[in-house]
């Protein structure tokens, strides 16, 4: 277990290396990222110059599920963003390289690229995460800051997971031009604010076919005592995680054994 | 091929008209090839009229107007500002970044036309196939779900299609001044992102502008982005009207105008520092 994880962090300091070479590169990334983050932030202070409440929530707690989708989102940015090179090394023929090495493929495909640019995009999360708690009134027990950081890892292998599974499609489509992963990624923006005001079927999708909203809205209702909920909500980030990966895993494997290269 | 068509043929090769013409054809034959990913591309932006549809149903709840705007009115402008937005869409500004990045400038420059407008001719190829699948997306999500209303009379229409048209070049020109500094930088990812980022917000496609908190619509107010949505928009929905309409129309005119000078002048400039990566 310690020596893939050595190998993994080993890996990314080369990416980043490389990435530092461009420093200004590395800027303008980080800023236009940050800035996308922004738009939903403006709206929902815009929003909340209008109304008082979205379906019971205020403006504060709403941060708080913003805040625990983006730095999920922004640590995947960091440490799994090489899922998204998966397409083209299958089209070009390098995903050869990574099965002849004796590591895990999985694993040097999530190393494949360092985007240090989510680093902006996490703390930007933690601290709209952090502000909208201190403004929410939470009555803080023993279990609530564990289970706000078991929300944002589990939240990070579930957005890892689907970004993962949905760049598979190489395997079996081989266009890499297609827009579909950054669509089901996309759909992570239904989590980031509270379920109750969608309709049913958006609901049923971000709960339990892209589970968004598990490590979002559910775990967030327990923290911020919205509504009753019942406690075992705070394993939902749990079952999130653990379902995803699991899924990743079964179809990775079919996706390797379907792989054929590309000839020369 | 009669006398008439050879005539038609030698004006074609000379006029410069039509070498624009062809260029716009050409690039339309590509988007028209990479239409599965145009579709999705349009079709993610349709994932945030999703969210704002339900958002601000609750905000309605019991509520007759917020800021002047019906629950009908804002309905409408939601749905039809992510049509709007997504007619200037990522493959343009990826495709006038591509040819800086990979060197193919270098055929901009040659060529005996204006570097600026050949670039907005491309864009009109995508253009087309972009905005006809934004349309379709529009009017299928507008019609059979979220029941838009239909513009405010037929003037306001036609106000509507004309100001759309001069939103729609300020669009262009914005993403191409955007594009030149593809010149001094490598990451296009990054501009592109921070440009539909500010564009979202500043154009009113996010939010009216009527709604946004003082200092930002102070902003928003002056600035030329907000005739690419929200100005079409006020026209369609019979908002503005009278000595306000003009002024709106009279300011998109003046920032499209002050637009095109300024491109035409930033590429001249642009092209002073080129680098052409690899050899």
């Amino acid at each position: 277990m310690v020596r893939p994880l050595r190998i993994f962090f080993r890996l990314q300091l080369v990416q980043l290396r490389s990435a530092m070479e461009y420093r200004a590169d590395f800027w303008i990334a980080a800023v236009g990222a940050i800035l996308q983050q922004l738009v939903s932030i403006v709206f929902l202070v815009t929003f909340f110059g209008h109304v008082s409440s979205l379906g019971g929530w205020s403006l504060w707690q709403i941060l708080v599920l913003q805040g625990l989708v983006m730095t999920a989102d922004g640590i995947r940015e960091m440490f799994a963003d090489g899922v998204w090179k998966l397409r083209a090394d299958v089209n070009d023929g390098s995903f050869d390289r990574v099965l002849v090495r004796p590591i895990s493929p999985a694993l040097q495909q999530f190393a494949a690229l360092a985007s240090i640019h989510g680093i902006g995009n996490s703390s930007l999360g933690l601290v709209v995460m952090v502000l909208g708690l201190a403004h929410s009134g939470v009555v803080w027990t023993w279990w609530t800051v564990p289970v706000l950081v078991l929300t944002m890892l589990c939240g990070t292998v579930l957005t890892a997971s689907i970004s993962f599974l949905t760049n598979m499609i190489a395997f079996w489509e081989p266009s890499a031009q297609s827009a579909f992963p950054t669509l089901v990624a996309l759909m992570r923006d239904f989590a980031k604010f509270p379920l109750d005001v969608y309709g049913a079927g958006i609901r049923i999708v971000v709960t339990v076919i892209l589970p968004y909203g598990l490590i979002s809205y559910y775990p967030s209702r327990l923290i911020l005592g919205v509504g009753d909920s019942p406690g075992w909500w705070a394993t939902t980030p749990l079952i999130a995680a653990a379902g995803s990966a699991a899924a990743a895993a079964l179809v990775w494997r079919r996706g390797l054994n379907r792989y054929q290269g590309v000839g020369n | 091929m009669t006398s008439l068509d050879t005539e038609a043929a030698l004006r074609g090769r000379t006029s410069p008209g039509s070498k624009y013409v062809s260029l716009a054809r050409t690039t339309l034959q590509q988007a028209i090839a990479y239409r599965i990913t145009t579709f999705f591309n349009v079709g993610l932006t349709f994932i945030w009229v999703i969210i704002l549809y339900y958002l601000w149903r609750a905000a309605y709840a019991g509520r007759a107007s917020i800021a002047g705007l019906s629950w009908d009115q804002m309905r409408t402008y939601v749905v039809i500002a992510y049509g709007i937005n997504a007619l200037v869409g990522w493959r343009t500004g990826t495709a006038m970044m591509a040819t800086i990045r990979t060197g193919d400038v270098v055929f901009g420059m040659v060529r005996p036309l204006n570097y600026c407008t050949t670039q907005l001719a491309r864009a009109l190829g995508f253009t087309v196939v972009e905005g006809g699948i934004s349309m379709v997306f529009t009017l299928v999500i507008g019609l059979l779900f979220l029941h838009i209303q239909a513009p405010a009379s037929v003037g306001s229409a036609l106000l509507f299609v004309l100001a759309l048209i001069i939103g729609f070049l300020t669009k262009m020109l914005v993403v191409f001044l955007v594009s030149l500094l593809t010149f001094w930088t490598l990451n296009g990812m990054g501009l592109m992102w921070s440009q539909q980022a500010i564009m979202q917000i500043l154009s009113g496609t996010i939010v009216p502008l009527a709604l946004m908190p003082g200092w930002l619509q102070v902003v928003a107010k002056v600035l030329p982005l907000r005739g690419i949505v929200s100005t079409p928009l006020e026209f369609y929905l019979g908002t503005a009207s009278g000595w306000a309409g003009l002024g709106l129309l009279g300011l998109q005119a003046a920032w499209l105008v002050a637009l095109w000078l300024i491109s035409n002048l930033a590429w001249k400039r642009a092209f002073r520092i080129v680098e052409i990566q690899g050899g």
